[in-house]
């Protein structure tokens, strides 16, 4: 972290630099008294409690009396006055969750490795105690909590708030997730596909902003993609707009778990590459194949090779029926950068009827993992400043503390 | 980086780096286990799983140096070693973390980090200790408010954590955790789950024994079935199933069962 703060050595940068430390302590840990923040930053307690007073006072953090160990204590936590959103990403395997004030300052992040083929009964309740527990961790309480955008690794059928098809997500099948979770929190709760709210996350805060027609593509063990078409999210007409893993680029390709055979899943998804790669008795995971490629070990490289030519097939195909001007690859997969990411520019400029000059930019996730917890985030948002008429009032006050969080803005941006 | 370097950096993960063959123990007439063969690799989690009685403690007491086998060998990084004593066992590096955590209460974190290999001739060296107690928490992402606080005062997941961390003091290449999310709430589960794939992205071999099968469907890279002293079914993480884990477990499946060539160690 340090070694990206650029202005060296004068008073002033030191100051910035001790107060992105205590802002990030406070952002990982949730409420700490002030000698907790000492501890942790190395900074001395008369530094925290100046810098705690100065930032309290900007409208950043808020400070509350409370005890430690049966001492007197300043519990120090973000500020949060506007209330709350939650984003949930259950992935296949991971379970991610963020909350935020209105103006996408993160409050509280926990994140934990999911059971394969998990319930959505036993997550959900895990859902809402977690979520109770960050909350708590925030200094803030169910109430403060606007909205829960939840994003699922399957599609997702808005007009039924459940999983649009059968057998993707097996545990999920038929399940109101929406309904289930809104009786249980007692709060708004909005419910989408992962590659969807990574898409808007993207567009809200990530490689996407200011772009209207982008594609986001979620490459791991499923692969998906998210359509923004005129800056506005499309998930056709039932939720399945947008399955790019199931195109076929094989007609006499492996057998899909669609049923079709010669999908890009199929061939390229994370349980395919796994495949080929598996020797020996050692268990792999998405994540050591992208670490052995990195490392140079030309297995593993030709592998994630192949599957971005084969992605690439499949988003060339796609540029040319919407003509994004963005493609930004996200996911699991979407960490291994150019080793994807080269081959498949390759393939899409090689087909796209526009030309190499006016291809669609190909880029790399700037919020990576986050990307779909964040975006349900941005959802939660996105309806509820159109449902609830107090947040109406409340945004009009976010431009004010917009300023004060700018600077948690740019440091969340140098990390 | 050389082609050689490669090579090597391959050969370290695909052969094991802990071999045991026909391990058998038995106290008086209770035969604990029977030729159980396990062969556990750098860089992934192997669950152990079982009913009670099963045998899970006693094999993972044997690589904690706790009771010598009665017969069987014991290969470590491809060297036939035995484990007569649980420094022996740290020597070798394995670490193991028992379900009662051995932590003591009474003194702070630093105290339990090092308790026992104190660092500084004499007086004790405790600005080091401190900053290395911080280092190794940091890498684990610990929630710890401060390492000089009793450890008595800390949560379950804290704890947990900090035993986690002490066993990591001696750079181990193998961690044993014994039902390490028994008796903690969600949010310290989550943590302790977190930290379980930390350790096995470092490249360390974590071995779990849990009867939580959510716990252990989310972490494991494989599962080994053990059923009266007997290895009775091994699954690798895309081709388990609960309803497959537990037919082992009870016995309503039998290794045999299965194709010979799934998840095995052998």
């Amino acid at each position: 972290m340090e070694a990206h703060r650029r202005t060296p050595g004068s008073q002033t940068s030191l100051r910035e630099a001790n107060r992105g430390r205590i802002v990030d302590a406070v952002k990982k840990y949730g409420g700490l008294s002030q000698i907790e923040l000492a501890g942790l930053t190395g900074l001395s307690p008369a530094t925290v409690s100046n810098i705690v007073k100065e930032l309290s006072g900007a409208g950043v953090l808020t400070t509350a009396p409370g005890t430690r160990s049966g001492r007197r204590a300043q519990n120090v936590t973000l500020a949060h006055a506007l209330g709350l959103v939650a984003g949930v990403h259950y992935s296949t395997r991971h379970l991610r969750i963020a909350v935020s004030d209105a103006s996408y300052t993160v409050v509280a992040e926990t994140h934990m490795p999911l059971a394969k083929d998990h319930r959505a009964d036993s997550e959900l309740d895990r859902l809402t105690l977690l979520l109770a527990d960050m909350l708590e961790s925030a200094g803030a309480g169910m109430l403060d909590l606007l909205a829960v955008g939840v994003a699922l690794p399957a599609p997702v059928d808005q007009r039924t708030g459940t999983v649009a098809r059968r057998g993707i997500l097996r545990g999920w099948d038929g399940v109101e997730v929406a309904d289930v979770l809104q009786r249980s929190l007692k709060r708004p709760v909005f419910v989408d596909t992962d590659a969807n709210a990574a898409a808007l996350g993207e567009l809200r805060m990530g490689a996407a902003r200011g772009k209207n027609d982008v594609v986001y593509v979620d490459v791991g063990d499923r692969i998906g993609a998210g359509l923004v078409l005129g800056g506005r999210v499309y998930s056709g007409h039932g939720g399945m707009a947008g399955e790019l893993g199931h195109t076929v680029i094989q007609e006499d390709g492996p057998p899909c778990e669609c049923g079709n055979r010669g999908c890009v899943q199929a061939i390229a998804g994370g349980n395919a590459l796994i495949q080929k790669l598996q020797t020996g008795n050692r268990g792999l995971k998405l994540q050591d194949v992208i670490v052995r490629a990195m490392a140079g070990d030309s297995d593993a490289i030709r592998a994630i090779a192949d599957a971005g030519t084969a992605i690439g097939v499949a988003t060339a195909n796609l540029s040319n029926l919407l003509d994004p001007e963005r493609i930004v690859i996200g996911g699991e997969l979407g960490r291994a950068g150019e080793l994807l990411l080269g081959p498949m520019r390759r393939e899409v400029e090689r087909a796209v009827l526009a030309g190499t000059r006016f291809a669609p930019e190909i880029v790399q996730s700037q919020l990576g993992q986050n990307a779909s917890a964040m975006g349900a985030m941005a959802m939660a948002v996105d309806r509820v400043s159109l449902n609830a008429d107090e947040t109406q009032i409340a945004t009009s006050q976010i431009a004010t503390t917009q300023i004060a969080t700018t600077q948690i803005a740019a440091e969340e941006h140098r990390e | 980086m050389t082609a050689y370097d490669v090579s090597s950096a391959r050969d370290e993960l695909l052969d094991p780096v802990i071999s045991m063959r026909g391990i058998s123990k038995s106290f008086g007439h209770i035969q604990a286990l029977r030729g159980v063969d396990l062969d556990l690799y750098r860089g992934e989690v192997v669950a152990l799983v079982g009913d009670n009685g099963a045998g899970k403690s006693t094999l993972v007491k044997i690589l904690a140096g706790v009771h010598p086998q009665d017969s069987g060998t014991i290969a470590f990084d491809g060297e036939n070693v035995s484990i007569p004593s649980p420094a022996g066992s740290q020597d070798l590096g394995i670490a193991t973390v028992f379900q009662d955590l051995a932590l003591c209460d009474n003194l702070d974190v630093v105290a339990n980090l090092f308790l026992g290999r104190e660092l500084g001739h004499g007086p004790l060296d405790e600005e080091a200790m401190e900053q290395r107690s911080w280092e190794l928490l940091r890498q684990l992402g610990a929630r710890v408010p401060s390492v000089r606080v009793a450890v008595a005062t800390l949560s379950g997941g804290q704890r947990q954590t900090v035993a986690i961390a002490r066993s990591l003091v001696g750079e181990p290449s193998v961690v044993m955790l014994d039902e390490p999310t028994a008796a903690l709430g969600i949010a310290q589960t989550a943590e302790v789950l977190n930290l379980i794939e930390l350790l096995r992205d470092r490249g360390l071999c974590v071995v779990l024994i849990s009867h939580n099968m959510a716990d252990v469907q989310a972490v494991a890279d494989r599962v080994i079935v053990l059923r009266l002293g007997r290895v009775n079914g091994r699954f690798r993480a895309p081709e388990m199933s609960y309803e497959d884990i537990i037919a082992s477990i009870t016995g309503a499946m039998n290794l045999g069962d299965r194709k010979p060539d799934s998840g095995g160690a052998k």
